[in-house]
């Protein structure tokens, strides 16, 4: 069995799946796509319902 | 996003694909391949003097095409990783011709156009797919009239131009104006041009090219004279041409009366009978963002009915009516056309008053479906799992982020069309189907005994 994780897709989803599948410990593969992560959140300007920045 | 480039434990495989996943839950063989960018990742330190002065402009997608880029680049300022990457299909030395600017300006020696694409081989134990989606392509529903009206935008291109690091610095600037100025510099550049041209015949002849102009006969002039007038025949169209755009230009103003129509794409039984969930409150949030940035700013929202399902969503919707000048219109818009000024003038029946209308606006924007986003069908043959009816990762309800292959889980818009909070605790679900996938538990081993 082996229990490095591979995540594909670097939006907020793969990112948050990273993160916490990295803070339990496990080794995380996080393939993205284009050149940076983010995904579409990283194009919105603020984000609903609290209007915080994207980034 | 920072602490993904940070995490000990994570490794970030940007600018990369999968391309092959063999065996099965807990040991799936996996084959990366991480593209070259040209750029040394271990040497580059995101600083962008490469770029500065590399000659080749492209447009930029991350602006949704309303800005440009140069063919050495970072997918936006504060991106991780923030290794910059050549683009290949555009920067001159990679397509056979000479430049190289970027090598002599990058002091850290990271430029490397004989970089070749990595294979990396990865032994995992559980698969998480994000891949997320891509916005309906409005161009497919004719009666809005997307690529021939500039004023009407998707919902994305309106983030990009409210946003500080936007093509217009957060400025609504109307797109149409937008091409006019950029028409007038490009004029401008060319009148220069030809002013030097013909400074050059006048110095020469020692008079002005209106008098030669006045007197020109085709049958007595010299080859030199022909080609003077020639010039000058080119000139005066442009001058005219400029001054008209210039005077234009005077009254251009930002957009202040905006119209958000809902669902395009979903909702619709020509192309998503679906709704996409989270584009009813983008719209709002526009509005209320649009507002923020310039109180004059009106904002007519027109929709089937409002969808604000979520946590503080529907006060949300309340509180932008009341506060940031946005009216809710229940409508389905019949057509968009072309009127005065540049104006998207929206056809429509007001259903609470009966009565067809046309109303014009200084911007449109449209609120298009989520859809499946490009390459579904590639990757889902590439992981051997399959696609629900309209494209996106198939899942069961009773387990609604497992694929159809063990060990193998989805989450976010890859999924179906969700927000960001509900991506979030998706994501984290799906972390923890995956773990359990690797875990050997008391209760696994009594069944396997
Ligand atoms: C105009 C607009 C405004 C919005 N505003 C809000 C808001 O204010 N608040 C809110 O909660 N939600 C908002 N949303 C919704 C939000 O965009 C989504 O909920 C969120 O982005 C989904 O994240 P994701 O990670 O699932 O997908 P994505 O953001 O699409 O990320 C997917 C990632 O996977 C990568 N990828 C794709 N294919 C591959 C592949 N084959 N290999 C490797 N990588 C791949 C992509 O490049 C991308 O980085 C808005 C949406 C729109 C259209
Ligand atoms: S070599 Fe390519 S990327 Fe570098 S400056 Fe020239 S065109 Fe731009
Ligand atoms: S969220 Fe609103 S705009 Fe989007 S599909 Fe559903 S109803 Fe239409």
């Amino acid at each position: 069995m082996n229990k490095d994780m591979l995540v594909i897709g670097g939006g907020i989803a793969g990112i948050q799946s990273s993160l916490d599948l990295a803070e339990m410990g496990f080794k995380v593969y996080l393939v993205e796509r284009l050149p940076s992560i983010g995904g579409k959140m990283a194009q919105l300007d603020k984000t609903f319902p609290t209007n915080d920045c994207a980034i | 996003m920072l602490d993904v480039g940070r995490h000990p434990n994570i490794e970030l495989m940007a600018y990369s694909e999968v391309e092959q996943v063999e065996g099965s839950a807990g040991c799936f063989k996996v084959r990366v391949r991480r593209k070259a960018r040209y750029v040394d990742e271990d040497k580059c330190t995101g600083c962008g003097a490469c770029r500065e002065k590399c000659p080749t402009d492209v447009l930029d997608m991350y602006n949704e095409g309303h800005s440009t880029r140069k063919a050495i680049y970072s997918w936006f300022a504060q991106g991780i990783p923030s290794t910059h990457t050549i683009d290949p299909d555009h920067c001159r030395v990679l397509q056979g011709k000479k430049c190289g600017v970027c090598q002599k300006r990058c002091e850290a020696g990271a430029i490397d156009f004989e970089q070749k694409d990595k294979i990396v081989d990865l032994d995992i134990g559980a698969i998480i797919v994000a891949t997320g989606y891509t916005v309906f392509d409005p161009g497919k529903i004719p009666e809005y009239r997307y690529r021939d009206l500039p004023n009407v935008v998707t919902a994305v291109e309106f983030e990009r131009f409210l946003s500080a690091s936007g093509p217009t610095h957060g400025h609504i600037d109307r797109p149409s104006d937008i091409l006019a100025r950029r028409e007038i510099a490009d004029l401008e550049k060319e009148e220069s041009r030809l002013q030097k041209t013909l400074a050059r015949y006048e110095e020469k002849a020692g008079a002005t090219s209106q008098s030669v102009f006045e007197t020109f006969a085709a049958e007595t002039a010299t080859p030199e004279q022909q080609q003077w007038m020639e010039k000058y025949r080119e000139y005066l169209p442009l001058t005219e041409k400029l001054a008209a755009l210039r005077s234009k230009a005077e009254g251009f103003a930002t957009a202040k009366r905006l119209a958000f129509i809902q669902c395009v794409g979903s909702r619709d039984l020509r192309f998503y009978p679906f709704c996409s969930g989270f584009c009813c409150m983008h719209s709002i949030k526009e509005a209320i963002i649009a507002h923020e940035h310039e109180n004059a700013t009106t904002s007519v929202i027109f929709g089937m009915d409002i969808r604000a399902v979520g946590k503080g969503f529907d006060e949300y919707k309340v509180r932008g009516g009341n506060k940031s000048n946005i009216t809710y219109r229940r409508s389905r818009v019949a057509e968009i056309v072309n009127g005065p000024n540049d104006n998207p003038v929206l056809v429509y029946e007001d259903t609470q008053q009966q009565k067809v209308v046309r109303e014009d606006f200084d911007l449109v924007i449209l609120a298009t479906a989520c859809a499946p986003n490009e390459g579904m069908k590639d990757m889902a043959a590439i992981l051997g799992i399959e696609l629900n009816r309209f494209g996106f990762f198939k899942t069961r309800p009773e387990n609604p982020l497992d694929t159809t292959r063990e060990g193998i889980f989805v989450c976010g818009c890859a999924h179906s069309p969700m927000d960001i909070p509900e991506s979030v605790a998706q994501a984290s679900s799906a972390a923890s189907r995956a773990v359990q996938t690797v875990t050997v538990t008391p209760a696994k081993l009594l069944k396997i005994s």
